[in-house]
């Protein structure tokens, strides 16, 4: 025990020399930027960096490689706030309430409770790490793959909190989303699902084309059709900076609990930062006495993921160390950065020194704390310029916005055809927000949905049937069994209550005439149906093994469209809310969506036909001088940073391997 | 005397084109970049080994061009594999590095594959991958014997049907060598696997012995890991008391399902090749570089501090062992098809 605390403050002890130190500030640096940008992932920057690890002593390696990874989770919420683009996968939940914020004039309280519980979060996991590293081994030994078949399962059911007020569109967007899953090849046999064969479509449908179109296009949209700036004239009316970090500590239990939810997760293999977002969000409006509140700007909803996302580092680090398994690309480039090292992680990694490494191990507690630290505060000094930002004019935004989306979309994977799943889904985000689909329970079922096919084939390969009554799967069942329970109770009392007093809740609904937009939301149900229907045809010969699954999810949300579709067809649309009512004509909206969407389309054909280097200044000089009719001088000058942006960072500096367009192939 | 001034005419000849060759070279890469296109995305195994190589093979290219590493992932890298068969221009300034796997699964005739492997040109490797089949103490399985014994099949994990590795060894060692197994695939990789097999869920699995050891150094030196059988031509340094599965093949069958499914695919698993067409100067010139690369001081330095192996293969070997799966007539090849996707 004396040896444990020894080494515990020795890791301390070793981070503070001016080698260290100063690496570590470099990783910050790079990781500042790296967050921000879309585009640059954590783990293309880190695999960038490795070489330069190979003269460092370890801890320096760490202090650098972990001080970077430390930081893209804290600067991703801040794209997220600002813009409504998430800054890294895992920072995407804080979209739902942070970017709401923003345009409420909120930026500055949004950021400072993100930050805050940032560095909450990133402590709580920190210290987390420290406790477990004495029981981390028999702990997870315990879990096999029915445990996290459960786990997976016990994880699907937090699509009841997140579907905001309407709960069966909640359930078919998260069935969707797991549906959504199932393409690509099937993990068991190899068979190819719903690829229309697209080798790209192979490894399926990829997280980050998803969350950037899904949430980014409609606020593009959005910030369009307003035709101001983010936060309007709104700017300043309410809490700044400091109010955020008083939300903070006026919800510090929901702070700590959502770090819990955010390291406890990621101790499980396959279970990163992607999904504990989206728990933690969960959570959040689950705990919350006023859900009504939530997507329209609760601070609630940017504390929980902003804990989240950081404390998953700390957790993730557990497999990572004790058994050499990453939980996530980050923590696989880690490893290598430990081989590197001459370091083996596993048990040595948990025994003190001489014979093992332990001091090392609570160096990354240390790293983890200080880095964050610094980076909090670093982003304190500059807050209250980035919140400037939601000032400017919508016009000259855009252009960027647009190129950060399929810059983004484009680097994860280098793959072209990503920009067109961001086409895809941005529409159908905008869809779902339109008709009032709720759409962070689709990302839930698409992010758990692999994990639990996989287990599921996994533990009956392993176990046949007999995987269902081992004691930690009877308890998973139990929790899993109040997860659904206890929602549809809260349904059903609802519903009580509404007939109990029916005329406050639902207004007056036959006095509101048919609309063409009640004409259109049934549409879209209908679409919907016909897709699934397709999709279930077209699996009629897969196997058993590749189709259990798509089956399995794909004629329950079958059942529950043709339910939902009854309710459009019977229920009259309810009044428009206070938020619907917009100042513009419905004449003027449609014309400017109209407009906004040709720009979003003639973007992605000018990247098509011309390559990135050509197409992005071009059509972002077009937008600005003809779209927005901005001065010669601005355009010319916006458009020369695009440019630069494009051409001098990405691809001279970073070798992003751009597609050449397709009109010089044609030629 | 005739004689002889012929031989010095042809050494001059060959002198001055050899010259002409390197003088051409050197003015043809100077200043420019070559690209290495690496199917798996940054920071893993194949990509590590690009950017080492990146790092000092410009040195022993005539006009030390600049070369750099691109991530082009998808499909288990086939999506690199098909660029650089039909899009990539064969100008000997994009090199592909990509799972050499997949030119198996051409013979396998599994759907996606658009280039013709035979045609690609080989510049060489910088190490194969030797599998070797290991488990756990717990398990029981601490030698052929018991393996053999085993009245159960015993449980190996692999990640998905058509892989060469976990899963093409093992169901070829259960297929050619009739040995007990239960194959469980479906896990993410080779890091999950070995969890499950320290869990208890596995007795163990077969994946590159390069790997395996790195990765599992403390278990195997404990014992609480042990590797049984090698599916390898000639044992590897340090397993050398380790039986071979060759040598247990009974019949001439077995032995051909296993030199072709699991030697020859070893020897090509992580090939730099060149698009087909590229000029055979420039194809001497890089391959010439590469090996010049794999034993070069600093190189070795770095790889070293790096714990990557290396088992250089030149070109030559690598389009001949290509050239071997090719061989399979076509009973085998419907056999082997049997074994690996049904």
């Amino acid at each position: 025990m004396t040896e444990m605390i020894g080494a515990f403050f020795s890791g301390l002890y070793q981070i503070f020399t001016w080698s260290t130190l100063s690496l570590m500030f470099l990783g910050i640096i790079i990781g500042f930027a790296v967050g921000i940008l879309p585009g640059l992932g954590g783990p293309t920057t880190l695999a960038i960096m490795l070489p330069f690890i190979v003269k460092m002593k370890a801890v320096e390696a760490f202090a650098f490689l972990l001080g970077m990874a430390a930081v893209t989770n804290t600067t991703g919420d801040i794209t997220s706030i600002l813009f409504g683009v998430p800054g890294e996968p895992t920072t995407a939940a804080t979209i739902i309430d942070g970017h709401p914020m923003a345009k409420k004039g909120e930026a500055g309280r949004a950021l400072g409770a993100a930050l805050l519980s940032s560095l909450v979060g990133a402590i709580f996991g920190a210290f987390f790490l420290a406790a477990a590293i004495p029981v981390v081994r028999p702990l997870v030994l315990t879990f096999g793959s029915p445990e996290f078949f459960m786990l997976a399962l016990l994880g699907i059911t937090f699509v009841a909190s997140l579907s905001g007020s309407d709960f069966l569109k909640g359930l078919i967007s998260g069935g969707i989303g797991l549906f959504l899953a199932t393409v690509g090849l099937c993990p068991m046999t190899s068979v190819q699902r719903f690829t229309f064969g697209q080798i790209f479509l192979w490894d399926g449908i990829g997280l980050v084309p998803i969350t950037i179109g899904f949430f980014a296009i409609p606020e593009i949209v959005d910030l369009s059709v307003k035709g101001s700036s983010i936060a309007g004239d709104k700017i300043g009316k309410l809490g700044g900076v400091m109010q955020g970090v008083k939300d903070t500590f006026h919800h510090w239990w929901l702070v700590i609990r959502c770090s819990a939810i955010g390291t406890v997760t990621a101790i499980i293999p396959g279970m990163g930062g992607a999904t504990t977002q989206w728990l933690a969000y969960a959570h959040a409006v689950q705990s919350s006495t006023d859900k009504e509140r939530f997507g329209k700007g609760a601070v609630e909803g940017v504390l929980g993921p902003g804990a989240s996302n950081n404390s998953t580092l700390g957790g993730s680090l557990v497999t990572t160390i004790a058994f050499g398994v990453p939980a996530s690309v980050t923590m696989a480039i880690l490893m290598g950065a430990f081989l590197i090292q001459g370091l083996v992680p596993g048990p040595d990694m948990l025994i003190p020194e001489p014979k093992g490494h332990l001091a090392l191990t609570f160096s990354f507690v240390w790293i983890n704390v200080v880095s964050n630290i610094i980076t909090v505060g670093i982003c304190f000094l500059v807050l209250n310029h980035l919140v400037k930002i939601t000032q400017i004019r919508g016009s000259l935004l855009i252009p960027f916005i647009i190129l950060l989306v399929y810059l983004g979309a484009f680097a994860e994977k280098n793959t072209f055809q990503d920009l067109i799943l961001v086409l895809i889904f941005g529409i159908l985000g905008w869809v779902m927000l339109r008709f009032k689909w709720p759409r962070p329970p689709l990302i839930l079922g698409l992010v758990l949905g692999p994990l639990a096919e996989n287990r599921l084939f996994l533990s009956t390969g392993n176990y046949g049937l007999a995987w269902i009554f081992r004691p930690g799967v009877l308890i998973l069942i139990a929790l899993t069994a109040i997860g659904i329970i206890l929602p549809i109770l809260r349904v059903m009392r609802q519903y009580r209550e509404k007939k109990n007093r029916p005329t406050t809740q639902e207004p007056l609904a036959h006095d509101v005439p048919k609309t063409l937009r009640w004409k259109a939301s049934t549409l879209f149900t209908l679409f919907l149906i016909a897709m699934i229907i397709w999709a279930l045809w077209q699996s009629r010969r897969f196997d058993f093994r590749s189709g259990l699954f798509p089956w399995a999810i794909g004629f329950p949300v079958l059942v529950l469209f043709l339910v939902q579709l009854l309710r459009d067809l019977t229920l009259k649309e309810p009044e428009k809310s206070d938020e619907d009512k917009k100042e513009l004509s419905d004449d003027e909206t449609k014309r400017r969506t109209r407009a906004i969407f040709f720009w979003i389309f003639g973007y992605f054909t000018a990247i098509w036909l011309f390559g990135f280097s050509v197409g992005v200044p071009l059509s972002t000089f077009l937008h600005l001088k003809i779209g927005a009719r901005e001065k010669w001088s601005l355009s010319l000058i916006l458009t020369a940073c695009a440019w630069g942006l494009i051409y001098g960072i990405f691809d001279r500096i970073l070798h992003v391997p751009f597609p050449e367009g397709q009109l010089f192939l044609w030629l | 005397m005739n004689n002889k001034r012929i031989c010095t005419i042809a050494v001059v000849i060959g002198l001055v084109l050899i010259s002409a060759i390197t003088a051409n070279a050197a003015s043809y890469f100077e200043g420019k970049t070559i690209r290495i296109i690496v199917g798996y995305s940054a920071g893993g195994g194949y990509d590590t080994y690009a950017r080492v190589i990146s790092r000092h093979m410009g040195r022993h290219i005539p006009g030390n061009p600049s070369i750099i590493v691109e991530n082009m992932t998808g499909a288990g890298s086939l999506i690199s594999a098909n660029h650089l068969y039909r899009v990539a221009k064969p100008d000997g300034l994009t090199i592909g590095h990509f799972n050499g796997g997949l030119f198996f699964s051409q013979v396998m005739d599994q759907p996606g594959i658009e280039f013709e492997a035979r045609k690609f040109e080989y510049i060489g490797a910088a190490t194969t991958e030797d599998v070797a089949y290991a488990f756990t103490k717990a398990s029981g399985i601490t030698s052929m014997e018991k393996w053999m014994a085993s009245k159960t099949p015993v449980k190996m994990g692999g990640t998905a049907p058509g892989a060469y590795a976990p899963d093409n060894v093992i169901r070829i060692a259960k297929a050619a060598l009739g040995l007990p197994i239960q194959l469980v695939t479906g896990y993410k990789g080779t890091a999950d696997i070995r969890l499950a097999a320290e869990g208890g869920e596995l007795a163990g699995s077969s994946w590159g012995w390069d790997s395996m050891r790195a990765t599992w150094r403390k278990s195997l030196e404990s014992g609480d890991v042990v590797a049984v059988l090698q599916g390898v031509p000639k044992p590897l340094r340090d397993l050398a008391n380790v039986p071979l599965a060759v040598n247990y093949a009974k019949t001439d069958e077995a032995r051909k399902l296993i030199e072709a499914g699991i030697h020859s695919p070893s020897v090509f698993a992580r090939p730099f090749v060149l698009p087909p067409g590229t000029p055979n100067d420039l194809l001497q010139v890089l391959r010439k570089a590469l090996q010049e690369t794999l034993t070069d001081k600093e190189f070795l330095a770095e790889t070293e501090k790096a714990k990557l192996d290396l088992n250089p293969v030149t070109g030559d070997e690598l389009g001949q062992a290509v050239a071997e799966i090719f061989k399979l007539d076509s009973a085998l090849r419907a056999q082997m098809k049997e074994i690996l996707f049904k």
